[in-house]
């Protein structure tokens, strides 16, 4: 009888399966998602579709974005600003054909004034934006943050982004973050850039713009890039890019072509360029960091732990066997970068760094069922020694880390060698949830907020890292109804004070107006940390209060013994007080813009005030 | 090369076409996960599960205990095992593992069934598992009828033809674009551009329908089956070519080789389809001889005059 019933079930799931996915291709609904990727025949007036902006270090980075340009028109696009009511060019370039990008770079650019521009090809057709004045006056930077754009009917992704573009100019964000999945088709890169751009660009246009392509945006499911590689295995666990390489310099050139210039500009394999680089707005530094590209693939590196290359399924594994030697996550070249950002304070109060997903396995469900995933090397909790040594440089800057990738929104803060002893993350929730993920540990965290529910808290993730838990906005369990927020949709706001030195986290659900009294945000939220909580270990002590003769000096440092450097950061008014390991001597380096002087020499936790003068 | 013997070859070609798609895919279920995904994580299917009487925790189990979606993974595995197993032992009156491999090609239609919703129905994805689904069936075909009879050859060219032409159209990218595997194989294995593998998959594509063409055109058909059996062969064994490497655990091999192993249909039946037509030719009749047991001792081969498939 059992066995009938299971033949049933099975013959139906067939039915179900495949009545699901005729709908997805001939439903009512679904005829938007196949009919929003064709590209609309247009005017040449039109030809423009949008375009992205980035201003840092005096320089504009600025790429438009066209529709196909016919044959026998010219390629020419010109960009022109408003000077005292007149337009006037100040650069040209020629489209590139694949992907028909015009990227334009401005040096000696005055970021004191706001500047409208206009994007102009042939002689009809013109785009008009604004460039901000870098806001350097203001105490409060708004970030707004998104991550997985699906336009799939059947998750709600057809539904209009007009909640978001509402929210975002009733904000006036000042900074956009699209951490990845832009694009969720894996051979038509170009339109769904397209309808990504008529979606978002009526907010892209007005104020920079970080868009970073992760693994669907690459054409694939997931990414593991090995600086390059080809990968030939079906899911990429093998390292490498799906796609052939022109495919992703495609993707590259048309979501990062405006991004400030590379610090370390030289290409990985197939060609592909690098694109990782820190943008400073607004007394922000932002550090732009690709998590995906030098990642090495999980496949016959690690020993077999489930049913795929990339997922451990047992719980009694040894986490330890799949930190392989060898395994890389960022790379020298980035953690190079990082080092240096993290010393880097000039023109700086804060610092953040900016990625496609956390450093940590930061869901326990997956999919649709129970879907219980010990750990997921997709994750950027692997390979463990790549993820310690990532936070290891990012905590030096007291960073705070704002990523996406995993469809479920959460706070973590990272631990290395105890518990909270390194960065805050906010993963953002997805804009139409294509996949769902829950946070649910099996036993409740230790050391929780009172109050707090039970999966917040200390937990071990799927690789044994260190995570305390501080809000996850999981989904229902059987989504129905409202397909966007029973899947936990949304976005997410970080306001950075650069004056308190505060950072207030929200998590929103789509079709909310936040800044209705009214509108809830999703459970846990907001959240507010200080900068200085990104490196607040809790055995630390702290150093005798400094103080200083001149407002915010940045200060550093150093273990006097093996003379590492334990953190730079720009201090908060007049007066600092180091944390500091115990048991330690200290060399303190402190300086107006850079430390350059050293100020205390043999500091030790609960040593002596001191007061500080700065030639 | 006598009929007799030459008959019992084109037998071992299907039986080893045949416990190679088994076998492989026995390697999928039981080592790594079969495709089925895409019908069992539905919303819908658990609603259904419940109606049916299957709890949650029954169907998808507790996260700590296997549900039946996992035990009958694991199961489906063993059950193209025996398939394999039954490859190599069935003979002309053992009807019930001639149904067994029936029932096996079942199997192999749901799983390309599964393939084809995952790959966003996408039909040169079912097509081109032609081969692998029908390789039982012919298989028993040639044990009920004969190597050579009408029906076991409609069926191996049947399957050939899906096999060929569902590749034939990834290759070319019409209706559905090239999968980029196929582009990055090329990539590596030949140490070529991406328009230059794009080109060689045009071409490559293009020949596919000509031999899907030519084994109908007797003329051709001995050169297109030659041609099949050796890009089938290439294709099947470019998957462990450019992805095992001496630097990964057992050089990669659990990752990769299953995948020419279960493609053994790709080139068997072809071989297959070449040897009949050469031996066909060879013996210079166009049916098989009214064999009876005393003048043919193999059973298998043993069988009443039959029209050859020409």
């Amino acid at each position: 009888m059992k066995l009938i019933r299971l033949i049933t079930l099975f013959c139906a799931a067939m039915l179900i399966a495949s009545g699901a996915m005729a709908q997805g291709k001939k439903g009512k609904g679904n005829k938007k998602a196949p009919a929003a990727l064709a590209i609309p025949e247009l005017e040449k007036k039109d030809i423009i579709c949008f375009a992205l902006y980035t201003v840092s270090d005096e320089v504009l980075k600025l790429t438009a974005q066209l529709y196909p340009i016919p044959d026998g028109d010219t390629k020419t696009v010109r960009l022109e600003i408003e000077k005292d009511g007149e337009w006037v060019e100040i650069a040209r370039t020629e489209a590139i054909e694949q992907g028909w990008t015009a990227p334009f770079r401005v040096e000696d650019w005055d970021d004191t004034r706001t500047t409208k521009y206009r994007v102009l090809h042939g002689d009809e057709a013109s785009y008009e934006g604004t460039i901000r004045r870098n806001p350097v006056d203001k105490d409060e930077i708004v970030v707004a943050g998104f991550t997985g754009n699906s336009i799939n009917a059947k998750h709600g992704g057809d539904l209009s982004r007009q909640d978001l573009i509402d929210n975002v100019k009733k904000v006036d964000a000042d900074v956009l973050f699209f951490s990845g999945d832009q694009v969720y088709d894996h051979n038509r890169h170009y339109a769904a850039w397209l309808k990504f751009g008529r979606d978002f660009g009526e907010i892209i246009k007005d104020r920079p713009t970080l868009c970073l392509p992760d693994d669907h945006d690459a054409g694939q499911p997931n990414l593991w890039g090995e600086s390059g590689k080809i990968s030939t295995l079906s899911g990429a666990a093998d390292g490498g890019y799906s796609q052939p390489g022109d495919y992703v310099q495609e993707v590259e050139r048309a979501q990062t072509s405006h991004f400030p210039d590379p610090v370390d500009p030289h290409t990985v394999g197939q060609g592909i360029g690098v694109w990782f680089t820190n943008l400073n707005w607004g007394n922000i530094d932002f550090a732009v960091l690709e998590d995906r590209k030098f990642k090495t693939g999980p496949a016959g590196r690690v020993p077999k732990q489930g049913p795929r290359p990339d997922h451990i399924l047992n719980p009694d594994y040894d986490p330890a066997s799949v930190d392989v030697e060898g395994a890389i996550l960022l790379g020298d070249r980035q953690l190079k970068f990082i080092d240096e950002w993290a010393q880097d304070w000039a023109d700086a109060k804060m610092k953040v760094a900016l990625s496609a997903t956390i450093f940590c396995g930061g869901a326990h469900i997956h999919g649709n069922a129970n879907g219980r995933l010990h750990a997921d090397m997709d994750s950027n909790g692997w390979p463990q020694t790549g993820r310690n040594n990532a936070l290891r440089g990012l905590r030096k800057a007291f960073a705070f880390h704002y990523a996406g990738d995993q469809h479920l929104a959460t706070v973590f803060q990272q631990g290395v060698d105890e518990y909270g002893d390194a960065i805050f993350s906010f993963c953002v929730p997805s804009i139409a949830n294509l996949y769902l993920r829950w946070w649910e540990p099996l036993e409740p965290g230790p050391n929780r907020e009172p109050g707090a529910p039970e999966y917040t808290g200390d937990h071990l993730d799927g690789f044994a890292n260190k995570v305390t838990n501080y809000a996850a906005a999981n989904p229902e369990k059987t989504p129905a109804g409202n397909l966007l927020n029973t899947r936990a949709a949304g976005f997410g706001i970080v306001r950075f004070n650069t004056k308190t030195r505060d950072i207030e986290m929200e998590c929103w659900p789509r079709n909310v107006d936040v800044t209705d009294p009214e509108a809830k945000q999703y459970p846990g939220w907001p959240l507010t940390i200080s900068q200085f909580d990104n490196y607040h270990p809790r055995s630390w002590g702290k150093l005798g209060e400094l103080s200083f003769d001149v407002e915010d000096p940045v200060v550093q440092l150093i273990d006097a013994e093996s003379n590492e450097i334990l953190y730079t950061v720009r201090a908060s008014g007049k007066t600092f007080t180091p944390g500091a390991p115990k048991d330690k001597t200290f060399i303190v380096k402190a300086g107006k813009d850079a430390p350059d002087t050293i100020v205390l020499e043999k500091a030790t936790v609960g040593s002596e005030a001191h007061s500080v003068t700065l030639p | 090369m006598s009929p007799s013997k030459s008959d019992n070859l084109l037998l071992i070609l299907l039986r080893l076409g045949a416990f190679g798609c088994f076998a492989g895919w026995a390697w999928v279920h039981l080592y790594w996960e079969g495709p089925y995904g895409v019908l069992l994580w539905q919303d819908a299917t658990f609603a259904l599960a419940d109606r049916l009487g299957v709890s949650w925790d029954e169907f998808v189990g507790s996260g700590a205990q296997d549900g039946l979606v996992q035990v009958w993974h694991h199961r489906i595995g063993w059950l193209y095992l025996i398939c394999a197993i039954l490859t190599l032992t069935v003979r002309t009156k053992s009807r019930i593992q001639m149904a067994g491999l029936i029932g096996g090609s079942g199997l192999l239609v749901i799983l390309s069934y599964a393939k084809y919703l995952s790959a966003r129905q996408q039909l040169p994805m079912f097509v081109e598992h032609g081969g692998q689904m029908l390789i039982p069936v012919i298989l028993v075909l040639a044990l009920a009828f004969g190597v050579r009879h009408r029906a076991t050859v409609i069926v191996a060219s049947v399957a050939f033809v899906m096999t060929f032409a569902g590749h034939g159209a990834y290759a070319l990218g019409f209706p559905c674009p090239t999968p980029a595997n196929f582009l990055g194989m090329t990539s590596v294995i030949l140490k070529v551009e991406a328009e230059t593998a794009r080109t060689i998959l045009h071409v490559a594509g293009a020949l596919d329908f000509l031999v899907c063409l030519g084994i109908f055109i007797r003329p051709l058909r001995k050169a297109s089956a030659l041609y099949a059996v050796i890009w089938g062969f290439l294709t099947a064994l470019a998957r462990p070519v450019a992805g095992m490497s001496l630097a990964l655990n057992y050089w990669g091999a659990d990752q990769y080789f299953h995948e020419l192993v279960l493609r053994a249909p790709h080139f068997m039946i072809p071989l297959y389809l070449l040897f009949l037509w050469r031996t066909s030719e060879a013996f210079g009749t166009l049916t098989v001889p009214a064999a009876t047991p005393e003048d043919n001792p193999d059973p298998q081969t043993c069988r009443p005059a039959a029209p050859l498939f020409n």
